[in-house]
């Protein structure tokens, strides 16, 4: 038969593209989760990642556009002008004679005086702390300040920012230092201190109690406290890499010592030296910044797996519900790649929005967030804010591509299936053959039975999304817990009740330091490393007396030693093992096999005899380095110790770890509650949805929206309520695995505590959320019409 | 064949089962039939005769167990997962018993889903006035009647001109009057476009129009007939 008076027209645009907005609409509940989603982790993860990254970028750009030193020395009065240009050549004296490994270690020193005195506020009794005065500086260790500006006449001074928050001094306040006035014109970060160690040898900083402060030479001058003549001194080469930076620094130590001696000079000794890889004024921040970024990773690694999660339950959702339109299109001609980019489009389109919401996010407000977290710890400079392409990739392009991925495989996978199973709603894979008998119940019991057994793979895929939210939970609830505890156990965990490390053996009459503490026993120590590709862990080897009263190990057989419990835990190492340990700044490595766990949880330790360490690290048989005893050691010399370590001490150190881990824990703790809530709402949503069907048939058939509830909600609560005594035992175990992966980042270890309090907060919170979510789903199956279940139904 | 002596679709030896061993069932028993270009073929039967699987299969939706399907030569057997989609975006049309429109588009595109499919598609106004949706082109499927419904669907199929349209029961969920009105505008378009039509009908009266009638019980051919006293759609009443 002839066609005849056809008129063509032209092929349209796919219309489907205009339906992509459009399932965004109709569905915008689940999107809007699904965005929430993303843009809490890419704004949180990556905001702290930029902050993270251009924080550390500014310290390091500092080194060298502020001029940071080398390292400092004390001398005990100001040096000749001879005495500097001789220890600036970097040459031993000639009376040395020749020595042929010795390479001279050029440098350039710079007084950097100070001087330590009482700060005060002016007009108010009492002081603030002490505050170290410098004069103007001009050449070495430059500053940066954060608001106002550099003192300009002898009245003014500018103080370290971070001291000046603790002590609620701003701009324009008074101070006093030695009783003198100044007006606080500016407040800065000093880059030789990011964290504010009054000694290199305090246990920790104190930013409450220590301040520095600079005034113009002529203020220096109206502060009559004592000067400290310290200098600061840079290497003429720069030392290319930190054991070369190492051996530069006892070169010069060695030249520092050699031309002091020589000088002439009546009582000139060094009091302090400090090089600055050594140096926890300029170095802890920069440590601790790095940690965060361990725990973000982290998170993001959890994070990512419960997006892959959602988008795959997600995507199998939308392809259920769309099957009638899939069979129709296919039956019509559309290709699966067609279909394909469709129904990726949505999604795609989402998470891009989510993407650039949550980047924005993070590169201003996030970042900010996170910023103030650092500068509410440290003395740290304006940064300026990074692209950081690591952010980027790992919070954006790794959710986009695992979206995309995921998205493929489910929907490559389901478009297999001929379009007449599409049209038939028939997308099981696997068919039961058998309705499964059910025992003679009343009927209403069966039918809940029933519901069950239809909806298994979904509860399968409530409890795998519980699981992740216990992980979450379990992050957000366990680790203030964590660190609590060992907040509260760290004092517990000293071997003695004071531990006093000598700066040497001897006193000035070459005689040996004793002390007559009752019970004090000599130890030796020395430091190593683990080096491993993730991160080089301090190790701290002591050496003890073979009966001590405070560290009871064995005897060792040659070449063995034990080892902390947290060592044991840390890197899973046992009785037997072989562990191998490094010099920090030497190429010489140590082989010992494991004799034994020593149970000691505050530190990754190695523990031995006294006369095995000493022999080890080729030192006299005698040598100790200081003393620990449960009675306090009063009897030595302040000036003969390098550092007490007493109980009180631990607590700070531990107070210090919440200070700069806590604060990131309640970020956390956002992130993973808001995750949490929205895995349950979504799931529990796609549990209702995929039995709409049924629900609409069986009002159809009468039933109430209170029956049908109770048949379709009872079951669903009996599998959360016992899905959570699964899920939060797996949910603590995958959070003991996150945890290891953490720490195994940073130095130290700790297990992960849950106490049982933990475990019921846990499974309250999720049952709870779950009730609220009842209630949104009752209201659900209110909406659900009665027409459903005639339409579209072949 | 009646309207045209070269025949343009080709069933041979088709046999199709459902299930294994002992729940197995034989749905199709082996069934011999040609149809001619632009005829309008209406497969007749009651539930379960096989019908809409035969339908089915003749849309490359589902595959034969045996025999061989050949529509203008090109055999279905021999087409991959490709091929088959290709041929049915490039000759077929499909008419669902349940519309199956797409909700949230509205009659414009829905119908515009179907000429997407093609490179050169009927004028989508002219065929909007055909089908007597012209006025309807901006409202969504659920503000339309089952009839005007079934309507956009026979022009979703229609608009990109295929050369065979499948029609499974399109009448099945209309009333009577509405019926009539589908059938009528199902008779229009084969007039004017000259489409091969086969329809799945248990419509008895639905034969009287038709150029060729094939009667199936069991999953065999009882009848294979052509209608020499064929009435219009309007004529026919049941």
């Amino acid at each position: 038969m002839e066609k005849k008076s056809i008129s063509f027209g032209t092929r349209p645009k796919d219309p489907l593209r205009r339906r992509v907005w459009r399932d965004i609409r109709r569905d915008w509940r689940r999107y809007l989760m699904i965005c929430i989603m993303l843009v809490a982790t890419i704004g949180f993860v990556s905001g702290m990642y930029v902050a993270n990254n251009s924080m550390l970028n500014t310290l390091s750009r500092n080194v060298s556009a502020l001029n940071r030193e080398d390292g400092h020395f004390t001398l005990s009065q100001k040096a000749d002008s001879s005495v500097i240009d001789a220890v600036e050549s970097g040459e031993l004296p000639e009376m040395f004679g020749e020595d042929e490994d010795f390479e001279p270690v050029p440098v350039t020193v710079y007084e950097l005086f100070y001087k330590d005195t009482a700060e005060g506020l002016a007009g108010k009794n009492g002081s603030t702390g002490t505050v170290r005065i410098y004069g103007e500086r001009r050449d070495v260790d430059m500053y940066d300040i954060l608001d106002g500006r550099a003192p300009g006449n002898e009245n003014e001074i500018i103080i370290d920012r971070m001291h000046a928050d603790n002590a609620e001094i701003k701009v324009g306040d008074r101070i006093t230092a030695d009783g003198e006035e100044f007006e606080v014109v500016g407040l800065a970060a000093f880059v030789d201190y990011s964290t504010l160690y009054e000694s290199n040898t305090d246990t920790m900083f104190d930013a409450l109690t220590f301040n520095v402060g600079m005034v113009t030479d002529e203020g220096y001058e109206r502060i009559s406290a004592p000067e400290e003549a310290n200098y600061a001194f840079t290497y003429v080469r720069e030392p290319a890499d930190e054991y070369e930076e190492k051996e530069m620094s006892d070169s010069f130590l060695k030249v520092l010592f050699a031309q002091t001696a020589v000088s002439g000079c009546e009582g000139l000794e060094i009091t302090d030296f400090v090089p600055a890889y050594a140096n926890n004024a300029l170095n802890f921040a920069e440590d601790d910044i790095g940690k965060d970024k361990a725990m973000g990773g982290v998170l993001l690694y959890i994070l990512t797996a419960v997006l892959a999660f959602i988008f795959a339950v997600t995507i199998s959702t939308t392809l259920e519900q769309e099957a009638s339109v899939i069979g129709t299109l296919r039956a019509s001609g559309y290709s699966r790649g067609e279909l394909l980019r469709y129904y990726m489009s949505a999604p795609l389109l989402i998470v891009i929005i989510s993407a650039v919401i949550g980047n924005v996010l993070g590169y201003t407000v996030m970042k900010d967030i996170v910023a103030d977290m650092y500068y509410g710890s440290y003395s740290l400079p304006t940064f300026e804010t990074l692209w950081t392409p690591e952010a980027f990739i790992r919070t954006t392009v790794v959710p986009i591509v695992l979206m995309l991925v995921i998205n493929v495989i489910v929907i490559t996978r389901a478009l297999k299936l001929s379009p007449l199973r599409f049209l038939r709603h028939d997308l099981k894979r696997t068919k039961r053959k058998k309705a499964v008998r059910l025992p003679r119940w009343g009927f209403l019991h069966r039918f809940r039975l029933r519901v069950f057994l239809q909806n298994i793979p979904n509860y399968i895929m409530l409890f795998v999304g519980i699981t992740f939210v216990m992980v979450l939970i379990s992050m957000a609830v366990g680790m203030p817990e964590t660190l609590s505890y060992y907040q509260d156990s760290m004092g517990d965990m000293m071997f003695a009740e004071d531990q006093v490390i000598l700066k040497s053996t001897a006193d000035e009459n070459g005689d040996t330091i004793i002390t007559s503490a009752d019970g004090a026993e000599r130890f030796s120590m020395a430091s190593l490393e683990r080096k491993s590709d993730v991160y080089n862990e301090e190790v701290a080897v002591y050496g003890v007396e073979a009966d001590s009263r405070y560290v009871r190990i064995g005897e060792c057989a040659e070449g063995s030693v034990y080892i902390s419990k947290a060592y044991a835990d840390k890197y899973g190492v046992g009785d037997g093992d072989t562990i191998k340990l490094s010099e920090k700044y030497e190429h010489k490595d140590y082989e010992w096999k494991v004799q034994g766990i020593y149970d000691y949880s505050a530190a990754v330790a190695v523990f031995m005899e006294r006369e095995q360490l000493n022999e080890v690290f080729g030192r006299d048989s005698g040598d100790f380095t200081g003393y620990m005893s449960d009675e306090m050691i009063t009897d030595i010399g302040r000036e003969y110790i390098a550092k007490e370590i007493t109980s009180q001490d631990m607590i700070k150190v531990a107070d210090q770890l919440d200070k700069s881990m806590g604060a990131f824990m309640v970020y956390f703790q956002y992130v993973c509650f808001i995750v949490a809530a929205i895995i349950l709402y979504l799931l529990t949503k796609i549990i209702i949805e995929k039995n709409e069907r049924s629900i609409s048939m069986a009002k159809i058939l009468g039933y109430g929206n209170g029956e049908i509830a109770s048949l379709y909600l009872i079951p669903t609560a009996a599998v959360v309520f016992f899905s959570e005594f699964l899920a939060i035992y797996l949910g603590f175990k995958l959070m003991e695995f996150f945890w290891r992966l953490i720490m195994m980042k940073m130095s130290g270890w700790f297990a992960f505590i849950l106490p049982f309090s933990g475990f019921v907060k846990e499974f309250l919170l999720v049952f709870a959320a779950y009730v609220i979510i009842t209630v949104l789903d009752y209201m659900r199956i209110r909406r659900i019409p009665k027409a459903l279940a005639l339409k579209n139904m072949e | 064949m009646s309207q045209n002596d070269i025949a343009f679709l080709t069933v041979k030896g088709l046999k199709k089962s459902f299930g294994s061993g002992d729940t197995r069932q034989e749905v199709l028993k082996g069934m011999d039939f040609t149809v001619g270009r632009g005829e309008f073929c209406v497969l007749l039967g009651p539930s379960g005769s096989g019908k809409s699987t035969l339908l089915n299969i003749l849309g490359g939706i589902d595959s034969a167990d045996e025999g061989e399907i050949s529509i203008n030569g090109d055999k279905l057997a021999e087409m991959d997962e490709k091929s088959l989609t290709r041929y049915r975006r490039r000759h077929l049309g499909y008419v669902f018993q349940m519309y199956n429109l797409i909700p949230d588009l509205n009659v414009k595109e829905n119908i515009e889903t179907g000429a997407y499919l093609s490179d050169k598609p009927l004028d989508i106004d002219e065929l909007l006035k055909i089908l007597g949706l012209y006025e309807h082109r901006y409202k969504l499927p659920n503000q339309l009647s089952g009839g005007q419904q079934q309507r956009v669907s026979i022009g979703r199929a229609i608009v990109k001109n295929p050369d065979i349209l499948l029609c499974d029961e399109p009448t099945g969920a209309l009333d009577y009057n509405t019926s009539k009105e589908i059938l009528q505008l199902i008779e229009e378009v084969n007039k004017k476009y000259g489409n091969t039509i086969i329809m799945v009908t248990h419509n008895e009266a639905i034969k009287q129009m038709a150029d060729h009638v094939i009667k199936l019980r069991d999953g065999r051919i009882r009848h294979d007939i052509v209608n020499t006293e064929k009435l219009s759609a309007a004529e026919i009443e049941w």
